[in-house]
């Protein structure tokens, strides 16, 4: 039984873990992992002195954030192992950030368009 | 079920670290991560609602949060992102060390993870405590008050009898707050005071580089001016002080939770490191240090978006003038 579903997933060996199989991360992608998070902090730090507002507004914050989903990414895809994690875990995962964004994105659509006519001077 | 232990070299193989309601281990393990992954989408929809209110009060006052913001010790806020950084590079070696049964180097990395994580909540507590000193908790009364004996020495330092009389007026609060701030001699810093422990905010220069560079928002041109009337141009010190104060309610809730996070986190560390001490994770059965793993992983996560959401979001404007 076993046997015949190594086979059929044979195609995509990288992608799905073998039941009853561990996948064990090698050390180089947790220590480059790693070197991501610490690169990332000092740039992180860094640009946030350089006024980059001057390009547009919230130019500084939406690089902060850039950074920081970038580092996520990392810490998600390869320290949480959901690289190498069933489909049914990727759409767990991603779901949570999915109706995050939901909430934030309703939320805004009501607050970033009041107020404006009634009190503007 | 008793017999069970006896006679598992007989009829069926019976993998020791399998529970009898699941069919394999592959079954046993694919149910950890689903239950713990839905755990952990609950946390961020916890975590986003936090988010959220800092979203939508930042969004309305830019300015107040960047004044607040700069006044975190970004330097603290650094070393502690590295030292959770390093925290989860151990703590995902304990799992990976585990998966290879590998008991001493798996003992060590979770006693590494432990002493980073409770370093992270020492630098933590003395930014907390330097709130405290400055007078910056928003709460009234949690902050450093200024004893009664202060009125000595601002009798000693006061040797003109006028405002020895002055100071013995009806009112001595107001003639406290009023007269003595005084300025040492150096010239520059301000003398602490705080009677009753309330949340000091004085300084406004970033709403009024914002208003000199037009770029206040809507919310702000009510918020922050006397009755809410922008016309009267001058920028009310106390009305901006209460918008800086949203800024440190949302600091302290924020990074409060997710330190409560953290002490829960060594807890479970302190049990992983006594299971781990027993040699009870083996290649077959590591599931609690995997899971253990996702938690502090997820932790550190939050930090990843807090420090530059509270740390950093106003650093720019310090630098030279106005960027609009």
């Amino acid at each position: 039984m076993a046997e015949i579903r190594v086979e059929n997933q044979s195609e995509h060996a990288d992608e799905h873990r073998h039941e009853g199989e561990h996948h064990i991360v090698s050390l180089p992608a947790y220590l480059g992992v790693f070197g991501v998070l610490l690169v990332g902090t000092i740039l992180t730090v860094v640009v946030a002195f350089i006024d980059l507002d001057h390009i547009f507004p919230g130019a500084n914050t939406l690089v902060a954030l850039a950074i920081a989903f970038f580092k996520m990414t990392c810490v998600v895809l390869i320290f949480m192992h959901v690289r190498w994690s069933s489909r049914f875990i990727w759409v767990t995962a991603v779901a949570g950030f999915f109706w995050l964004a939901i909430m934030f994105s309703f939320t805004m659509s009501d607050y970033l368009t009041r107020s404006a006519g009634v009190f503007q001077h | 079920m008793a017999t069970y232990a006896t006679d598992t070299h007989e009829e069926h193989y019976h993998q020791p670290g399998l529970q009898h309601h699941f069919e394999d281990m592959g079954q046993q393990q694919e149910s950890d991560s689903i239950g713990m992954w839905m755990f952990l989408v609950q946390e961020i929809m916890f975590f986003g609602g936090l988010f959220m209110v800092y979203l939508v009060f930042r969004s309305r006052y830019p300015m107040a949060f960047a004044a607040g913001s700069n006044h975190l010790n970004i330097w603290l806020g650094a070393v502690n992102t590295l030292v959770l950084i390093v925290s989860s590079l151990t703590m995902a070696l304990a799992v990976h060390y585990a998966q290879l049964g590998k008991r001493n180097l798996q003992v060590i990395l979770i006693i590494l993870t432990m002493i980073l994580g409770a370093t992270f909540l020492g630098i933590k507590s003395v930014e907390y405590a330097d709130k405290y000193y400055e007078g910056i908790v928003p709460v009234s009364g949690l902050n450093l008050k200024t004893s009664n004996t202060y009125v000595d020495s601002a009798e000693s330092i006061s040797k003109n009898p006028e405002e020895q009389e002055k100071n013995s007026l009806n009112f001595p609060d107001q003639a406290m707050d009023a007269k003595q701030k005084p300025v040492t001699e150096h010239g520059e810093e301000k003398e602490y005071v705080n009677r009753r422990g309330d949340f000091i905010w004085e300084d406004t220069s970033l709403a009024v580089k914002a208003q000199q560079g037009h770029f206040l928002t809507n919310a702000e041109k009510i918020g922050y001016f006397t009755n809410g009337d922008f016309s009267s141009g001058e920028i009310n010190a106390e009305r901006f002080r209460d918008k800086v104060r949203i800024f440190f309610w949302i600091y302290f809730a924020m990074t409060g939770l997710h330190a409560l996070h953290m002490i829960i986190g060594l807890g479970l560390m302190a049990w992983l490191l006594y299971k781990a001490w027993r040699g009870t994770y083996t290649p077959e059965y590591y599931a609690p240090v995997e899971m253990a793993g996702l938690y502090w992983h997820f932790v550190d996560i939050v930090w990843i978006f807090l420090f530059p959401l509270l740390y950093l979001l106003g650093r720019h404007f310090l630098e030279g003038g106005g960027g609009h």
